[in-house]
């Protein structure tokens, strides 16, 4: 199947070739991977960039997000809105940068099957210190059949991971390019979808406008579709509804909103392994469950024909429409933090013992 | 491209994302079936030789099947590791926790494992083989000489000897009226026995030409480091045992078994010969046997073509479906991995949903389930089940495809059921301290095929 390419998704030649030879920019006692447009202090000095994937010819591209108030959640006149969407609450969140487009395979197999580390000992590179700190984040398991079902690869979204492979793989982005890139909270990814609207979906109220903007079940012809095909969000972002669902960190907890009527920068730490949580809806969903509010909890079914045992930590067989995007927030949290927030998981994720 | 023209609350959506179906697993065996097993009591007693990930799956598979008591009494390993953690998944399982009865004096650690959860059975109950295969014929002996029901895992057989030795140590099983299954779980599928039917009524004209295909990127243990762990030679392999041909006969054994299965089952035949392309591209210090891509073109009787590409490469495209050709359309044989199979036809070669004469409009039951189903209620019925003969022929004409890409040569289906190298002859004998039947040379390499250079053998 030949598709167009998309440049976007791709750097300009010329920065590749400086990517692959980044030693020249980065000193061995800084581990951060020099890309300037990726530099800012306060907000008002975050701008687009590209997240070069080093040793390969990808790019993450990101999206400044300002920080802000908004109301989270779903009025009571909203059609389909279900009881865990509400009560409404103000929520703040601080700036971030998020992906413009869901995780592709092309970039997700970078980390999976190590295709920067393969290519640079094929060229003979010399690691660099970001090399030696991947070296040491775990990797999905081999699996045992082709994960994308034979709907695509390459610029098509990455699914089927359980959050934790999700979470793995930001960590993995992290130490590969000196920057701290994590999943959105749930409540960063509605005021990232809802863009400053209120209505069920960010172009309005009208579900018969989903196929300028959405691939979902009456569009997709029952299979996810190359990233940023669609019209995006008042913030420029694509896909956020349908495609592929979106990891978020949290725990799926349904009267959670119901908690804190006003709160600043929430997350529901997660403490066991089901339901979390999946927002926007995905290529096999109907309308309503791509609306901004929509909350979507993951279940073991979506593991259903896994034939191990145990079953994978790593691969959800069944969720077959769900993926994720990734984001880096303007303050990088400090260690303490990351350890009692930011990444604050249960139960532990480990494979068997070998 | 997949189908459109699903209707609303199709198999496809429920499948994907279903809430509250669990695959239950329900029988076709009427409710008034004759319970003929095990005199004193209808309890079938299970034991499970091979502890690894797919053999537990195969013991919660049996476990499910709901059409009497049954039970897990025995486990055998040569990893404690492994038999632990099937113990803990198996015991601790929501829904088949109470079927678990297996105290430490039926946990077996060592190759005569098999022996002791063997002897903790009963004529007509049934062990479960899923070792790596090479020791499939040595397992299977000694059920069949202890009366047993067997569920053995695929491949079978992984070289031509035991492969002639296996059809004739089941001819016994024949005889005493065992039930055997093999695990070819496409065979169970419900889609693709319509789909046979279909062929076999001329649906799709004569057929001509299949295509199978699994090409993934790295996959299972293929791919084989060198061992910096403290198991030993053998330990290792047996841990890494697709990297291995003694073993599972490797990537092409072990993963391209089933798509050429069901593409020789749609054309009702066995290839009569095969010439094959492969190598090994990026190896890196992989110490395995395995070449990275193979390209087999097998030919029938009539002449009809299968072929068949298997890949294990990063990065490249990836498909892992069958096809069959015939003078009037296409079949899609299975669509993506194994299960659900989206089985469907078309007018003429295209995937063109405007030209789909059949596809199957309910959600599809799990064929890893239905082939214990099946197996059981055969025990309990007393009916004929015997699925060795063609769970041999399936993995010798896998293996002599293999062989062909590992040669470089063309070979009859005659020419290599009567070959003579046996990978591992003392295999029956290895002790958890013997020398692997595969020495690594000065430099800490396995001996790998050499095309044109080693053309009797697979590898020296």
């Amino acid at each position: 199947m030949l598709s167009t390419p998309q440049s976007r998704l791709f750097l300009p030649t010329a920065a590749a070739l400086c990517v692959a030879f980044a030693p020249l920019f980065a000193t061995a006692d800084n581990a951060v991977l020099e890309v300037p447009d990726a530099v800012a202090t306060t907000e008002a000095e975050m701008k687009p960039y590209a997240e070069p994937i080093e040793h390969t010819e990808l790019a993450i591209e990101m999206v400044p997000i300002k920080g802000g108030t908004f109301t989270m959640g779903t009025p009571e006149s909203e059609a389909d809105r279900n009881e865990d969407e509400g009560p409404q609450r103000e929520v703040t969140v601080d700036p971030f940068w998020m992906g413009k487009y869901e995780i592709t395979w092309d970039q997700y197999d970078v980390w999976s099957e190590q295709m920067d580390q393969r290519r640079r000992q094929m060229l003979s590179i010399p690691a660099t210190p970001r090399d030696e700190l991947v070296d040491g984040i775990s990797k999905p398991t081999e699996p045992y059949t082709d994960m994308s079902f034979g709907m695509g690869k390459e610029r098509y979204p990455a699914i089927s991971m359980t959050q934790h492979a999700a979470r793995t793989f930001c960590k993995w982005l992290s130490a590969k390019t000196g920057r701290y890139y994590r999943l959105p909270t749930e409540a960063e990814w509605e005021y990232a979808a809802r863009a400053g609207t209120q209505t069920a979906y960010s172009f309005g109220d009208d579900p018969d406008q989903l196929d300028d903007y959405a691939w979902y079940f009456d569009n997709s012809e029952d299979a996810y579709h190359e990233v940023g095909q669609k019209k995006p969000n008042p913030w420029g972002l694509y896909d956020m509804h349908g495609n592929v669902a979106e990891w978020v960190l949290d725990q799926y907890v349904a009267d959670f909103y119901s908690q804190n009527p006003k709160i600043k920068n929430p997350l529901a730490i997660p403490s066991t392994l089901y339901p979390r949580i999946v927002r926007g809806g995905g290529w096999d969903d109907d309308p309503d469950m791509l609306r901004s509010g929509v909350r979507e909890g993951s279940s073991e079914e979506w593991k259903e024909q896994d034939p191990q045992l145990p079953q994978s930590i790593w691969y959800l067989t069944d969720a077959q429409g769900v993926g994720f995007r990734v984001v880096r927030p303007l303050v990088e949290p400090t260690a303490d933090e990351k350890a009692n927030k930011w990444d604050k998981t249960a139960p532990v994720q480990l494979d068997p013992e070998e | 491209m997949k189908l459109e023209n699903k209707s609303p609350g199709s198999s496809r959506r429920e499948f994907l994302k279903s809430s509250s179906q669990v695959a239950a697993a329900t029988t076709l065996v009427a409710a008034s079936a004759q319970h003929v097993h095990a005199a004193e009591d209808n309890t079938i007693r299970v034991a499970l030789v091979g502890c690894g990930g797919r053999g537990t799956g195969a013991a919660l598979n049996a476990l499910s099947v709901e059409n009497g008591p049954i039970q897990l009494v025995a486990l055998a390993d040569v990893f404690e590791k492994n038999l632990r953690s099937t113990h803990t998944s198996l015991s601790k399982h929501k829904r088949v926790g109470s079927k678990v009865d297996v105290p430490e004096e039926r946990q077996f650690i060592g190759f005569d494992g098999y022996k002791k959860a063997i002897d903790c059975l009963r004529p007509g109950d049934v062990v479960i083989f899923a070792t790596p295969p090479g020791f499939r014929w040595v397992h299977y002996t000694y059920a069949i000489e202890k009366g047993l029901n067997v569920f053995m895992e695929k491949p079978v057989t992984i070289d031509a000897p035991t492969s002639a030795r296996m059809l004739e140590i089941n001819k016994k099983a024949l005889d005493k009226n065992l039930k055997v299954g093999v695990g070819l779980m496409c065979r169970h599928c419900k889609v693709r026995q319509e789909l046979f039917d279909r062929i076999q009524n001329g649906e799709i004209g004569d057929v001509s030409l299949l295509r199978a295909y699994r090409m993934a990127g790295p996959t299972a243990s293929a791919a084989v480091p060198p061992n910096t762990t403290d198991l030993s030679e053998l330990q290792y392999q047996i841990k890494n045992f697709h990297g291995f041909l003694w073993l599972s006969g490797g990537a092409v054994s072990d993963f391209l078994i089933h798509n050429i299965d069901e593409a020789c089952w749609m054309k009702n035949d066995w290839p009569v010969r095969v010439h094959s392309v492969g190598g090994r591209h990026y190896r890196g210090d992989m110490i395995d046997q395995n070449f990275d891509s193979y390209g087999m073109e097998y030919t029938f009787a009539d002449g009809a073509k299968l072929l068949v590409d298997g890949r294990t490469i990063a990065g490249c495209k990836q498909e892992f479906a069958s096809y069959a050709h015939g003078s009037k359309g296409l079949a899609v044989i299975s669509s993506a991995s194994h299960t659900p199979a989206e089985s469907r036809i078309y007018d003429g070669h295209n995937m063109d949903k405007d030209k789909l004469l059949w596809d199957w409009p309910e959600r599809e039951e799990n064929p890893y389930q239905l082939e214990w189903d099946d197996l059981i209620a055969a025990i309990r019925n007393d009916t004929p089940y015997n699925e060795v003969e063609r769970g041999v022929m399936a993995s010798a004409v896998t293996s002599m495809g293999r062989m062909a890409a590992h040669t470089g040569q063309e070979i009859t289906l005659e020419q290599f059921m009567s070959h003579d190298h046996e990978f591992a002859p003392n295999i029956a004998d290895l002790t958890l301290d013997s020398e692997s039947p595969l020495q690594a040379n000065a430099d800490g390499r396995y001996s790998i095929p050499m095309p044109g250079l080693v053309k009797k053998r697979e590898y020296l």
